[in-house]
């Protein structure tokens, strides 16, 4: 632990802001282990606290690190697993970005924890909403302030649980099951490419700190430019799947199943950001990797592109709102590939703020929507039109159909990966189930079996 | 000496005690009763074993079963076992606290008491011979678990396999522990008749068949009770690690990855529950395997903490299947089944004990997989990549099972009046294995110090037989 003067409250505040939204998921985790649940009163009191202490701890050190402004720094806090050679060792690489990135996201969820507490007031999975906000703010801190690859494994793949237990919320419901399946089968691909990214950085140099990939360390001479670029394709791939860039994109709809103030958390303001982020941390590899670089530029305009033109056509809010963030989403990630980090973390933290008070606000425009059309009479939308840019008519309704479709892109997924996978699947298990009749050779009676 | 005997004969002797119990006209809920105080005793005198140093030095040698001229151990407690016996102590409180009532007979009883001995003095072993004595009976006991009529088709299945496995280890024994074998080809054909036995008992693929069959068609308590404690693993550290060739260790390591992977991959798609579970296993297993065979500190560390993470925490979740299927039926996946509301505490804990056998953070798999990765990709990255794919493919079967058993339905298939929740003694069990797996995640320190010693002491041994030669 460096134990110079000024880390040291920076040593504390983040370990408290950290910390709490651990501490909370440990306190009402245990309580739902144990099926006592606490009582909505003060799960929503320790949730607000937690968040507020969180926030104000981040806000302090984010005002510690400017003042000390020595730039970025690691913080360690020793090993967690292991006094022997390798092993998880918990770090945390501390400059402004990431300082501020955290203490927008305890903000953030501070609000949402704010407007749960009344918004599902009485239903009946409000413990388990609670528990699932916890696991996905500590996962977001992990995230945003992660030293090494493990510890922002471990915060990617808390976000990545949480959120899918959290679109299958009306867990009574199979479409929100199977929904959040869906989700859950990409973010997996996504923690794959990850994972394998943090392998081949620790085959080749030797180490997992995100220095070496996130600036604050000397360039290895091992992280030649055709490993980096394969390193940084692998983070594009994690990046692509966590915030819904093409050809992932058709994961966001279905994650609206969700109640509505997890989807403004995740979908609107923070999850989806969390890639973004990430490439912003990974600048300093992606200057390494043209190709890359290239790769991350061109997927984020062609989902911006498509965001655009398919947000226009949906017919529920939600969904509506969700390929409105995927469209800006896709131009931060744009604005990284081209270099302008400053603007696209502007644009990264108004937009999950604006998308937030969006999400949060459907309901009630929804509300508001519905009494004004009952008391007209009539409906008080445009006159249907969609996509009116395009003058062809062919190639409108061409279009229109396209966007309608989310683009077609799960039933590719479903021809290209997930038939074909289900067909050897169900082909290795015949076989599996023939060696044993074979191998064994005796003549079976096939009423011994279905015993 | 004689304090470490006694403890030793504490560990023999309680499930020796419940076995010769069943034998009594005792009321089997009183019988189990026994059973679990016997198997609470036994974990907690196990758990003196690794908490008490001067323990762990002890052991009783002797040239009499093999050709060494130094001997052997013929019983023993060193650091691996240290944990190992806890391991086993704690797989028999799961099995008795949990097992359903309707499924709770004295044979029953009994045969778990036998098979936590045999498991437990396996543990406590060096010797080839004393292994394959014990690897025979409890293939005996596993066949004699699968006698009634309804499972004649499993049993045969399981008498061809494990009885080839047997019958390979028995000839490779009997080559290893011959006169003259050491240095020669004589010892290369034994370990390879060695190393195909334990890939049987472990079902590594393309030896695997019968762990699903078994699972899905078979009786899943003695089947869990079979595989979970992993003595094909023990076999693999104690026998064939100190003596292979790095390319017979390349070669399993090979062979189990790909397991892992094929074992996950089929998880996710299989239509029940049972197999499910099997595949599952499979996968996890093969993981631990793959540690074993590097010969990297801390990639043997790691399979040494998968190796008890992913046997309590599949044994757990297999147990789960169990208990729900005493109030549902088979279980089938295509469809969903709900009950959450009902049974909280068991979709948590199998939720929990299911992200364990994957590896998820803050669970003791994941400080196992994560040091079996950082321990192996330095020297062979393919491990690396192969424990990624399988675990991404295991959590989304372990998360598919919870979805379809627990979630997806209004109501639940089953009858009102029937009482879906879990008894005090089921939650409780469920409950402490959940928390031992995420205490020992959150804090693995001296599991996994000690872990890095036994992993030390094995390497240690192989360095000097292979100077040896």
């Amino acid at each position: 632990m460096t134990l110079d003067m000024p880390s040291i409250p920076l040593t504390v505040l983040v370990l408290v802001g950290v910390g709490s939204p651990a501490l909370l998921l440990a306190v009402l985790g245990i309580a739902s282990l144990l099926n006592r649940p606490l009582p909505e009163r003060w799960t929503g009191a320790l949730a607000g606290s937690s968040m507020a202490i969180a926030c104000a701890a981040l806000l302090m050190a984010f005002v510690v690190y400017g003042m000390t402004g020595t730039g970025t720094q690691f913080l360690s806090y020793g090993a967690w697993s292991s006094s022997h050679e390798g092993g998880i060792a918990i770090e945390f690489l501390v400059d402004r970005l990431s300082l501020a990135f955290a203490a927008l996201s305890t903000a953030i969820a501070g609000v949402v924890s704010a407007f749960s507490n009344r918004y599902l007031h009485r239903e009946p999975g409000y413990n388990r909403y609670f528990v699932l906000l916890a696991m996905f703010v500590t996962g977001m801190l992990l995230v945003a302030l992660a030293g090494n690859v493990a510890v922002l494994f471990i915060g990617w793949e808390l976000v990545g649980l949480s959120s899918a237990l959290l679109v299958a919320f009306f867990q009574e419901r199979p479409a929100a099951v199977s929904n959040a399946f869906r989700v859950l089968s990409v973010y997996r691909i996504s923690d794959a490419a990850m994972l394998s990214a943090a392998v081949l950085l620790r085959h080749v140099a030797g180490t997992d700190s995100l220095s070496l990939l996130f600036g604050g360390a000397a360039p290895s001479a091992a992280l030649t430019a055709t490993n980096a670029t394969i390193i940084a394709i692998l983070l594009i791939v994690a990046v692509a799947g966590k915030s819904a860039l093409l050809p992932f994109s058709s994961w966001l709809p279905r994650a609206m199943e969700g109640p509505t103030p997890s989807s403004a958390v995740y979908y609107g303001s923070l999850s989806i950001h969390a890639g973004c982020f990430l490439l912003l941390r990974a600048a300093p590899l992606l200057e390494q990797a043209p190709a890359a670089r290239l790769l991350a530029g061109g997927l984020g305009a062609a989902t911006a592109l498509f965001a655009g033109t398919t947000t226009r056509v949906q017919s529920d809010v939600k969904s509506s709102l969700a390929y409105a963030s995927l469209t800006q989403v896709g131009i931060i990630v744009t604005e990284i590939a081209l270099g302008w980090y400053t603007l696209a973390f502007i644009h990264l933290a108004g937009h999950a703020s604006f998308r937030l008070l969006q999400f949060l606000s459907a309901p009630n425009v929804l509300h508001d929507l519905h009494g004004l059309e009952d008391a007209i009479g009539d409906h008080a939308s445009a006159d249907g039109d969609h996509l009116t840019v395009v003058r062809s008519d062919r190639a409108r309704r061409r279009l229109f159909l396209i966007a309608l479709e989310r683009g077609f892109l799960d039933s590719i997924l479903d021809r290209v990966v997930i038939e074909p996978f289900m067909r050897l699947a169900g082909l290795l298990t015949r076989l599996d189930q023939w060696l044993c009749l074979t191998r064994v050779a005796v003549a079976v009676d096939e009423g011994d079996q279905d015993e | 000496m004689s304090d470490a005997r006694l403890w030793l004969a504490v560990l023999v002797a309680l499930p020796a005690l419940v076995s010769g119990a069943s034998y009594l006209r005792v009321d089997v809920e009183r019988l189990r009763r026994l059973a679990v105080a016997s198997a609470i005793a036994m974990l907690l005198a196990a758990l003196v074993i690794p908490l008490s140093p001067p323990l762990r030095g002890f052991s009783i040698r002797t040239s009499a079963l093999t050709q060494a001229p130094e001997g052997e151990e013929l019983i023993r407690i060193d650091t691996l076992s240290g944990a190992l016996l806890p391991f086993a102590a704690g797989l028999w409180l799961l099995t008795v606290a949990v097992t359903p009532r309707a499924a709770l007979d004295r044979r029953g009883l009994r045969r778990t008491a036998l098979a936590t001995l045999l498991t437990v003095m396996s543990f406590l072993t060096e010797s080839a011979v004393v292994l394959l004595l014990l690897s025979v009976a409890s293939v005996g006991m596993f066949l004699s678990a699968l006698a009634d009529p309804a499972h004649r088709y499993q049993r045969r299945v399981v008498a061809v396999y494990l009885g080839a496995s047997t019958l390979l280890f028995a000839v490779g024994v009997a080559l290893l522990v011959g006169p003259g074998v050491q240095n020669t080809t004589i010892e290369t054909v034994a370990m390879w008749l060695i190393v195909v036995a334990a890939l049987v008992r472990k079902g590594i693929v393309p030896f695997h068949a019968w762990v699903p069959e078994v699972f899905d068609h078979g009786r899943l308590g003695p089947a869990i009770l079979f595989n979970a404690p992993q003595v094909g693993a023990y076999m693999t550290v104690v026998l064939i690690v100190p003596r292979a060739s790095p390319e017979m260790l390349r070669t399993i390591a090979l062979l189990a990855l790909g397991t892992a992977v094929y074992g996950a991959a089929l998880a996710l798609v299989q239509r029940s529950a049972r197999r499910a579970c099997g595949y599952l296993f499979m996968s996890q297993s093969a993981l631990v395997m793959a540690g074993l065979d590097c010969t990297s500190v801390t990639a043997l560390a790691g399979g040494l903490v998968v190796w008890l993470s992913a046997g309590l925490g599949f044994a757990g979740l297999a147990r789960c299947v169990l208990v729900l299927e005493a109030r549902r039926g088979r279980l089938d996946l295509t469809s969903y089944h709900g009950g959450y509301d009902r049974m909280p505490v068991l979709a948590i804990s199998f939720l929990a004990m299911g992200l364990a056998c994957t590896g998820f953070p803050g669970t003791l798999g994941f400080i196992g997989q994560e040091l079996l990765v950082d321990g192996a990709v330095g020297v062979f990255p393919v491990m690396g990549f192969a424990v990624v794919i399988a675990s991404a493919l295991t959590g989304l079967a372990v998360l598919r099972m919870y979805f379809s058993l627990f979630c997806g339905r209004s109501g639940v298939l089953a009858h009102p009046s029937l009482r879906l929740g879990l008894r005090p003694r089921e939650a409780w069990t469920f409950v402490a294995i959940v928390i031992a797996l995420i205490g020992l995640g959150l804090v693995p320190r001296p599991l996994v110090d000690s872990r890095f010693d036994a992993s030390d002491e094995i390497l240690r041994l192989r360095q000097e037989r292979m100077s040896g030669r």
